[in-house]
């Protein structure tokens, strides 16, 4: 069943790159659909107790320890739901702009979807590797040839951070993978494995998994971004088109969170006391530093995309602090900023798309002229504040009380998040809906069928998933425990 | 053996049908001769068929399943070029029969590399490589690059030929013989006298730097491969850099194993200046051919890596693996570059402005070339890098460290191509007319490419 979720939006890219049938959009759309069905499937198969049913395991590279195994626990299962629910939404709001070689764009969509799903199930350290640079090849054609002013250089500027990011990865699973095994055994023997559990088992000596887990913190922390490593996402997301960054920020920067619960801290957690309060000081950092500049942008896009910091940088600390709390809060919340996330991204784009401008300034009393839109992106915005009975309320709650729990002070000062977050995101409510209207916001058109399908679902969902986050806690839950369970720090 | 005798016969078959003059008869003559040999080789490594015709030449050579395998490589490589010389070579004319026989010949020498098992056949082997491949460089006649480049390659590899000369007799005086078990026994015995060895052995490695094109022994590299003709490039960098390569694992793996603590240090400082210095100069140029040069330098800074981790378990896999993606990759690039640069008559990387809007098919080709030979995955590549890397990870950690830095800068001048085929926008796109022959290579590259993504370790565990 896995394998299927892999499959359906690989075998889809591939036909319609290949293929290039007219209506690429609409079969990309319908493969989207048909992997959110089978994942609504799998969520139930799960919750029946099938979760060691659905795995797919079978060797890849048998003479050197290599597995192509997929397997689904609630972590990953949270994060594939999060990839296939916004996977349609992301390609529907792609059809309001008409593109030049209309397929090789759904195409490179649906391959980075299969990608994330690889990722986010992989069970081997080396099929996930793979994965995680597999989702970065398509991601950046679709930045590079879609994208608006001085795309090349930002996006080749992305791709360089990341793939740099992640080869330090690769050598701390080389590493550790060179470690498992009987080290008695021959070299004739196949000794080593790449198995999770495998890895897991290996013990480091601290001075080794300080070197281990710097290697990894390098990938994600690019990936996320965390403080300092942040400087490429400004650029790319504002650059990319909307799409694309949708992808990246919706989805994609989860991978560099996921990849800190499942690989980082398991495969060195001895570690642990000497480097997470470096990295928990940089994601508080990271914060305060993003949340200072939301305020001051005037560029609606580049505002969301540092907010997107701020919000990852929150979450990664409710990583560090490594709690139940703290992680079930990173877990609720990267669903939430998910969708959330890809609301604003949505909204900003319609609103440059009417107007032709992501200045702030220029906007002003839409809400006048569009009050469907007014009341969505309400909504969505409120839930991105993480105001009460939203969906962005519960998950910031968990994240404080883990980090409080970890450290009373980075508690206050990621505290702060909660009220910059509404003065900048109030802040460009305000500046863009209310106010007078000017020549250009007087005509402005409110949201078609297709658009309030897509904010509608997105504030539906922020609604009910603020009153019911359990949905979401309890199907990590039992995986969260065990995780917390298998690593000794 | 069977291939080096199907390969002999049919080079002397295709220089008395160069009588003809009839294009279509030479290429299917030479094509025809390497699909047989490629079939026999993978037969017998399918079989583990060592032995039979061994027996004759023991103490000279022997065809054992490294020597099989590596022999595959070159005549997928062949093959593929071959495919491509229809449209290719049709600069030559009363030449043409002579480069067919010649491109057979040198691979002839290649096998001879590959399975030696006496130092004087391994010299035979690069001799009878490389004197062909001085001729194929100046196979333009008319052109003053390519008679310059046969001259630079002849004038350096005979220089290289005089180094690896000196070390064979100086190697041959510290243990009194050209056999490699021999050797091997008397350097383990320690029954020599080890300036001498360690004497001979630095020079037979300098030797072969120079065929490999390993810095600082690659001045040479840059203009050759620009200068000549840019079908004899790809072979050069692809089954000559192999052959090389080959020839000099199997070498120091099995005679000169023991003293790994003597040229180890050495072989790591030559492997980190290459990648190093390679990877940095290719950054810089704009045209193509010199930077695919600068690029195959490069890959054998990494391929180095193998030789450092004779012993480990998978290295001779890891090199395998790695040639053979790396020689794919090459020659696919190197096809959709002659059709767009002989076409267009421009050789630097603009010809590939706006390529994806007019040939999607030869673009996708060349990204997935280029993907392939910055590592990048889930190309067959990455995993001949992977493998590489872990071989020689446990003795070398630092020098992974630099080769990995080295994969990061290399993408920068990889994707280059990628930029100017897909994102350079307002630029008239090259007009490309695609021969069916190069239509066939291509897409066999690209199976071939897929199936080493879906399972290097078919390749990986055969040695």
């Amino acid at each position: 069943m896995s394998l299927l979720l892999l499959l359906i939006p690989l075998i889809a890219a591939g036909f319609v790159l290949v293929a290039r049938p007219s209506n690429g959009r609409q079969i990309a759309l319908l493969f989207t659909l048909a992997n959110l069905a089978l994942t609504a499937y799998v969520v139930m198969a799960f919750q029946s107790g099938g979760g060691e049913a659905l795995a797919f395991r079978t060797p890849w590279v048998p003479n050197a320890g290599i597995s192509f195994s997929l397997s689904l626990d609630g972590i990953s299962l949270l994060l594939v739901v999060l990839t296939n629910l916004l996977a349609p939404i992301i390609v529907l709001s792609s059809f309001g702009r008409t593109y030049e070689h209309e397929n090789r764009y759904y195409g490179m969509v649906l391959m980075m979807l299969g990608a994330l799903n690889g990722v986010f199930m992989a069970e081997d350290g080396l099929l996930f590797y793979v994965f995680y640079e597999l989702a970065l090849i398509p991601i950046y054609f679709i930045c590079a040839i879609w994208g608006g002013q001085d795309r090349i250089r930002v996006t080749l500027k992305f791709f360089i951070y990341t793939f740099i990011g992640s080869l330090f990865m690769l050598m701390s699973l080389i590493y550790v993978y060179l470690q498992t095994g009987d080290p008695l055994a021959g070299n004739d023997v196949i000794r080593h494995s790449f198995l999770w559990r495998d890895l897991v088992a290996v013990p480091l000596s601290p001075s080794t998994a300080w070197w281990v887990m710097l290697g990894f913190f390098v990938a994600f922390a690019v990936k996320m971004p965390i403080f300092p490593f942040h400087t490429w996402q400004p650029d790319t997301y504002t650059t990319a088109p909307t799409g694309g960054t949708m992808l990246l920020s919706g989805i994609m920067l989860k991978m560099g969170v996921y990849g800190v619960i499942r690989w980082m801290v398991p495969l060195a957690p001895e570690a642990m006391h000497t480097l997470v309060p470096t990295f928990m000081t940089l994601a508080v950092v990271g914060i305060v530093y993003a949340s200072i500049i939301a305020v001051k942008q005037s560029d609606f896009k580049r505002l969301i995309a540092y907010s997107s910091i701020a919000h990852v940088g929150l979450i990664a600390a409710g990583v560090f602090a490594w709690n139940k709390t703290g992680v079930q809060g990173s877990l609720i919340q990267m669903f939430n900023h998910g969708i959330n996330v890809v609301g604003l991204f949505f909204v900003a784009d319609l609103i440059e798309r009417r107007l032709g401008t992501r200045s702030l300034a220029d906007m002003g009393g839409i809400a006048k002229s569009a009050p469907r839109l007014a009341t969505l992106f309400m909504i969505i915005m409120l839930g991105a504040v993480a105001v009460p009975l939203t969906n962005g309320f519960p998950g910031e709650f968990l994240l404080l009380n883990g980090i409080w729990n970890y450290n009373a002070w980075m508690g206050a000062v990621a505290g702060l998040t909660i009220i910059f977050g509404a003065v900048y995101m109030l802040r460009a409510y305000g500046l863009a809906m209310f106010g007078e209207p000017n020549e250009a916001t007087a005509q402005f058109a409110d949201l078609d069928t297709r658009e309030l399908t897509i904010l509608g679902v997105l504030a539906f969902l922020v609604l009910v998933l603020g009153f019911f986050p359990q949905t979401i806690l309890g199907l990590t839950d039992q995986s969260v425990n065990a995780i917390l369970g298998a690593v000794q720090i | 053996m069977k291939a080096l005798l199907i390969l002999f016969f049919t080079a002397i078959a295709v220089l008395f049908a160069g009588l003809s003059k009839n294009r279509k008869t030479l290429q299917t003559i030479a094509l025809a001769g390497s699909i047989l040999a490629l079939l026999a080789t993978g037969i017998d490594l399918m079989l583990g068929d060592t032995t039979g015709l061994n027996e004759h030449y023991a103490t000279m050579f022997r065809f054992d399943q490294y020597a099989l395998a590596f022999s595959a490589v070159v005549l997928i490589g062949t093959v593929l070029i071959l495919g491509l010389s229809g449209w290719g070579f049709r600069a030559l004319t009363d030449t043409l029969g002579d480069n067919y026989g010649l491109i057979l010949f040198s691979l002839c020498g290649a096998l001879c590399m590959f399975s030696f098992t006496n130092m004087v056949m391994l010299f035979l082997g690069i001799e009878i490589l490389s004197i062909p491949m001085y001729v194929m460089a100046g196979s333009r006649r008319d052109e003053p690059e390519s008679n310059e480049a046969a001259l630079k390659y002849f004038l350096m590899g005979a220089f290289a030929t005089g180094f690896l000369l000196f070390g064979i007799a100086l190697v041959y005086g510290a243990t009194a013989s050209f056999d490699m078990q021999v050797i091997a026994r008397a350097i383990a015995e320690g029954k020599h006298s080890l300036g001498m060895l360690h004497m001979g052995i630095l020079l037979m490695l300098v030797g072969l730097s120079f065929k490999v094109s390993a810095v600082p022994f690659h001045f040479w590299a840059p203009d050759v491969y620009t200068g000549s003709p840019n079908l004899v490039t790809a072979f050069m960098s692809t089954v000559v850099k192999t052959a090389g390569f080959a020839a000099l694992y199997r070498l120091f793996s099995s005679a000169f194993v023991d003293a790994i603590d003597f040229w180890g240090i050495t072989v790591a400082a030559i492997a980190a200046l290459t990648m190093t210095l390679a990877n940095v100069t290719a950054l810089f140029q704009t045209n193509f051919k010199r930077m695919m040069a600068y690029s195959s330098i490069s890959h054998a800074g990494y391929l180095l890596l193998a030789v450092l981790a004779i012993g480990q378990a998978g290295s001779a896999g890891a090199m395998l693996l790695y040639t053979l993606s790396y020689s794919i990759a090459t020659i696919c690039a190197f096809a959709v570059y002659i059709l767009v640069a002989e076409q267009n008559n421009n050789a630097s990387l603009d010809a590939f402005n706006g390529l994806s809007k007019r040939e999607p098919f030869l673009a996708a080709v060349m990204v997935i070339s280029m993907l392939s030979l910055a590592g990048i995955p889930p190309t067959a590549g990455f995993f001949g890098k992977y493998f590489l890397f872990t071989a020689a990870f446990e003795r070398y950690p630092w020098l992974i460290g630099l080769a990995v830095i080295n994969s990061a800068i290399s993408i920068y001048y990889y994707f280059k191509v990628i930029i100017a085929m897909y994102f350079v926008r307002d630029e008239a796109s090259p007009v490309v007319v695609t021969p069916v022959g190069f239509k066939w290579v291509v897409a066999g590259g690209l199976v071939l490419i897929a199936l080493l993504t879906l399972a290097p370790g078919s390749v990986y565990g055969l040695i």
